[in-house]
């Protein structure tokens, strides 16, 4: 009895899922066929249509409603806001849409293998750590400079200049166009800061006030910490310090390393000192959790967060109670915010470049860019397009990542970044968790960064 | 071991199996209640929850509306039944062959089965991904199955099943005229089913516990499978606990459920999976 | 004769014409990766496929002066060593136990059998929540017993030892139903035989329970240690980057994909899998001469 459930139980499934499969595509084109068929028919009926206008119209509307395009990114967070994005461009153009999700760890090895396969997304994300890897070959990235060059409505002096740069390959072709940007400020809990009595951090705010912070923060019985921030928090969080000192990541022509710089080393030292005033919770309970769950968990004080994350802003209760934003504390240089954008990119073996170029050109347009700010996607990369996006967490003043906007540094990258990048971040655990130094650690880092930026 | 225990040594023996059941059972527990709690709920520390304050299904809710589980579901188990058939057939043709005829580059050939098993799954994704590119069949339910077509372990495992079996059904059955086809088929094969049973099974949780795979070669979110989209939100919601847990629990069930249905198949098929090499 | 040769090709063009569909479907799917492989170890690889520049066995010298690969090297060796003896001794002792009537045996097996059945994703994040060094439910139970937290994660001399946990958790109920099997293979009279003689419980077990039993414990040994050595999913899943004790338990295999996929450097991660391999096969030659001394075949 059993056994004959389970066979029936299996046929069934695989017939299902037969179906399924034949539902999505097959029975798709089926239908389109049907209908442009159908056009096609009543325009011959109609006596006044010549043949060839028929048959030529049919082709037309069969190309629009053909087409879907396959669409990559990695931030699920984004999905909804992009998806209604992506609507509004079916609604106008006929061509369709897919979004397909792959997280952020998996992302890159789905887009290289698809790269080497020739099969690459017809639109997808580009970042900056990894352009310059793509850009070597011609044939991978969609060269969209004649597309720019011949479309009076692309005007390529509405983006941040330094993104618009950074997607170029090393003839100054364009082979993205920035999409977003993003900065960052401070979470910080205001019950905490009334409980121990301090004023909400202003404009004014330097890094030695936010260690002072920090450390009237904590609690002696390890309940509360005034810091959470991880090696990897270095986008939102301590890059910053390091610029706000005048040190530097990197050198503007991406061959040498700044961790040996005497300023570096001296932004990195707030660093050091907030980690042995004991402000930040024992590393291992931050390589367990994210800096913002310790926050949701209201065990810390204050995280550094990039404005990517402010979606999750009205998505938590206890974040919706507690928490104000600040802008990033002032060193010398002032508050320096780090700044990246992503990139749409097309693919040079996509056999439908001109509505890939369409799509591009829709998303990274004016009237996009000022709804994906306003849906509060993301801060968007069009000049002048993102204020709305300050007013689109219900509650929250998002304004310190605008403000953040005018002191900002492009976000360090090389041709190669990752290399050096995990080895830095690699060495800098045993700094959080104390087994060593700084200084020692940061010049290590420039000798490794320095090797491995010679090989590339 | 037929002996008779006294009643001391019966109690230590059910608090040990108790304690194991207690420790395997843990896990699958706090996921479910934690599934059931809010976020506060599952970071709150004074005083510690083991119990949800209330049973709240909005974890559940927000997680199947985060994946499409039922496609999840389809793909998934079309991917096993499939990989199922495959493996089954090729693998009793070969296993068969191997145990039961001599001829000649059939040491070699076997040696090639068992050098593969050594070999870490992770090297075939790439090569694999290109050649399903070239033929542009990514992206379908063939691709999910690809790497899974044919098993090493398959042939392994019916090779020792036929090893088993005794020489003279062959014998008579040569007697009677079959030729070799038609011994293997009508003789042999029906002979070594609870064999086939545990390939089965082992196709199935194989298939069913394939991350990597999945992730790169069916990139679009309705092609892939429960593991792979599993992990897929591991990486997106780092925070969100009962979202995690709730997710877990819907893309776990239908195995478990399937298993107790079926254990006594489960449980046979695989201890058939241990004989002697 | 004439019978005998006919007989022969006969046998040989039904082997090959029987093994044809699954040979064929190991080569295209397993053999040429392997061999491209081995290839490309020899390569110094660009991103895409591209740009290969054949430097020798220069990957080989790097890998041997390599301290990651050497400290992966032990981790891997380390994982081993705990995860298939604890789970193997513990699956017989459950084995031992449940193989006599008694109430609930098969509510025993089910139970420790289901791990098996969970989604691999599943396990780790359920697994990785429990052992939270701030928010789990263990360090909780210790706390609640007077004893102190445990970074059970992050702790770079015991995370290895909760990765091997979590491995024992998963395949233990397997082990245990392979053992199972060929304890009831063992016929009752070799029991009461030996009861005559007044032989103890010791004394049956080592006397006659292993022995018999020791072609299981071979297989379950053999398939368990080489899925040890390609530790993957469970490193990936529970320690992840910004983890100290990261370089205290990454394998061979973690290490090869963070090379090969995370790095782009193909080549010098093929190198790693082939080290790996060599291991691998030198260790399962030296099970299969070693059966000889202690695998018991009735």
């Amino acid at each position: 009895m059993k056994k004959q459930l389970a066979i029936g139980l299996a046929a069934l499934l695989a017939a299902a899922s037969l179906a399924g499969c034949g539902s999505s595509s097959g029975s798709g084109t089926a239908a389109t066929a049907a209908k442009t068929e159908g056009e096609a028919a009543a325009a011959a009926s109609d006596s006044a249509t010549s043949e060839t206008s028929a048959s030529t119209s049919g082709q037309d509307s069969s190309d629009k409603s053909d087409v879907t395009l396959t669409v990559a990114i990695w931030d699920k967070g984004q999905q909804p806001g992009l998806q209604k994005i992506m609507d509004d461009f079916t609604a106008k153009t006929g061509i369709k849409t897919d979004i397909q999700i792959t997280p952020y760890k998996d992302y890159w090895t789905m887009l290289e293998a698809a790269a080497t396969g020739g099969n690459l997304p017809d639109v997808f994300w580009m970042h900056t750590f990894q352009v310059a890897t793509y850009a070597q070959y011609d044939d991978l990235l969609m060269n969209l400079s004649d597309r720019i060059a011949n479309d009076p409505e692309v005007d390529m002096s509405k983006y941040p200049e330094e993104f618009v740069k950074a997607f170029q390959n090393p003839n100054g072709d364009q082979i993205g166009i920035p999409k977003d940007r993003d900065t960052a400020a401070v979470w910080y809990n205001k019950d905490m800061f009334d409980e121990a009595g301090i004023p909400y951090p202003t404009a004014d705010w330097t890094w030695d006030d936010f260690r002072e912070d920090c450390k009237k923060l904590t609690k002696a019985d390890g309940s509360q910490y005034g810091l959470a921030m991880k090696p990897g928090s270095d986008q939102e969080g301590w890059y910053g310090t390091i610029y706000a000192y005048g040190g530097y990541v990197i050198s503007d022509d991406m061959k040498k390393s700044g961790f040996d710089d005497p300023n570096t080393l001296k932004g990195l030292d707030v660093i050091q000192r907030i980690i042995d005033d004991g402000s930040m919770p024992p590393y291992s309970q931050q390589a367990d959790n994210d800096p913002l769950a310790l926050q949701e968990a209201g065990t810390v004080a204050m995280t550094f967060q990039g404005s990517w994350a402010a979606s999750e802003l009205s998505v938590n209760d206890y974040l919706k109670e507690h928490i104000a934003i600040a802008p990033l504390p002032k060193g010398p240089k002032g508050a320096v915010t780090m700044s990246n954008s992503l990139a749409w990119s097309g693919s040079a073996q996509s056999k439908h470049q001109d509505e890939a170029w369409e799509l591009i050109k829709y998303l990274t347009g004016e009237e996009a860019q000022k709804k994906q700010a306003e849906l509060g996607v993301t801060l968007s990369a069009y000049d002048g397009a993102s204020d709305a996006w300050a007013k689109s967490q219900p509650g929250f003043d998002l304004q310190p990542y605008l403000d953040a906007m005018d002191n900002a540094v492009l976000y360090p990258h090389s041709k190669n970044t990752n290399v050096w990048y995990t080895m830095m971040k690699e060495k800098l655990v045993s700094v959080w968790d104390g087994s060593a130094r700084m200084d020692d650690t940061a010049k290590d880092i420039a000798k490794e960064m320095n090797a491995d930026l010679a090989e590339e | 071991m037929n002996r008779k225990i006294s009643r001391g040594g019966k109690i230590i023996i059910y608090v040990v199996l108790l304690l194991v059941a207690f420790v395997m059972v843990v896990p699958f527990a706090w996921m479910i209640l934690t599934a059931f709690k809010t976020q506060t709920e599952s970071t709150q520390m004074n005083p510690f929850l083991i119990f949800p304050t209330a049973f709240r299904t909005e974890a559940f809710v927000q997680a199947w509306e985060e994946l499409n589980f039922g496609r999840l579901y389809l793909n998934t188990f079309a991917m096993i039944f499939i990989r199922i058939i495959t493996c089954v057939v090729t693998s009793d043709m070969a296993g068969y062959a191997f145990a039961r005829l001599k001829f000649k580059g059939s040491k070699f050939a076997f040696g090639l089965v068992l050098f593969q098993m050594m070999v870490p799954e992770q090297i075939f994704v790439i090569p694999q991904y290109l050649m399903l590119s070239k033929i542009h069949a990514l992206n379908t339910i063939f691709s999910l199955c690809f790497p899974g077509l044919v098993s090493a372990f398959g042939v392994f495992l019916m090779r020792q099943a036929y090893m088993n079996m005794p020489r003279d059904l062959e014998d008579a059955a040569r007697l009677d005229g079959c030729n070799i086809g038609q011994t293997f088929l009508f003789v042999m094969s029906p002979l070594t089913k609870s064999s086939k049973i545990a390939l089965c099974i082992f196709t199935a949780l194989f298939g069913y516990k394939e991350l990597l795979w999945p992730m790169i070669a069916n990139t679009d979110n309705n092609m892939t499978t429960l593991a792979a989209a599993l992990a897929k939100i591991n990486g997106q919601h780092l925070t969100r606990y009962p979202e995690l847990m709730a997710a877990s629990c819907i893309a776990c069930l239908p195995m478990i459920l399937l298993y107790l249905v079926f254990q006594k198949q489960f449980i046979e098929g695989v201890a058939n999976s241990g004989s002697k090499m | 004769m004439d019978g005998r040769k006919r007989r022969a090709r006969s046998e040989f063009l039904w082997g090959w014409g029987l093994i044809l569909p699954a040979i064929v479907g190991l080569i295209i799917l397993n053999i040429i990766p392997i061999f491209q492989t081995i290839y490309q170890s020899f390569f110094k690889t660009g991103a895409f496929g591209r740009s290969y520049v054949f430097i020798g066995a220069q990957n080989y010298q790097k890998l041997i002066q390599d301290k990651d690969v050497f400290l992966a090297t032990i981790n891997t060796f380390q994982f081993v060593l705990l995860e298939v003896p604890v789970s193997i001794i513990l699956a017989l002792i459950l084995a031992v136990l449940l193989n006599r009537p008694m109430r609930g045996r098969s509510a025993f097996r089910t139970i420790i059998f289901v791990p098996m059945v969970a989604a691999p994703a599943a396990v780790a994040m359920v697994w990785k929540w429990l052992l939270n060094s701030k928010f789990g439910l263990v360090n909780h139970f210790l706390n609640s017993i007077g004893l102190s937290s445990v970074d059970w994660l992050s702790d770079s001399k015991v995370a290895l030892l909760s990765v091997a946990i979590v491995g024992i958790w998963s395949i233990l109920g397997y082990n245990m139903v392979l053992f199972l099997a060929g304890l009831q293979e063992i016929p009752h009279d070799y029991y009461e035989a030996s009861e005559i003689d007044g032989a103890g419980f010791w004394a049956q077990f080592f006397h006659i329970t292993l022995p018999m039993i020791s072609p299981t414990m071979f297989f379950v040994m053999i398939t368990r240690i080489i899925s040890a050595f390609q530790m993957f999913d469970f490193i990936y899943m529970l320690i992840g980057e910004q983890n100290p004790a990261l370089p205290h338990t990454q394998t061979l295999v973690y290490l090869f994909y963070k090379h090969a996929f995370l790095q782009n450097n193909r080549g010098y991660g093929a190198a790693i899998v082939v080290y790996l391999l060599g291991i691998i096969m030198l260790i399962t030659v030296f099970q299969m001469w070693a059966q000889k001394k202690w695998v018991y075949y009735a």
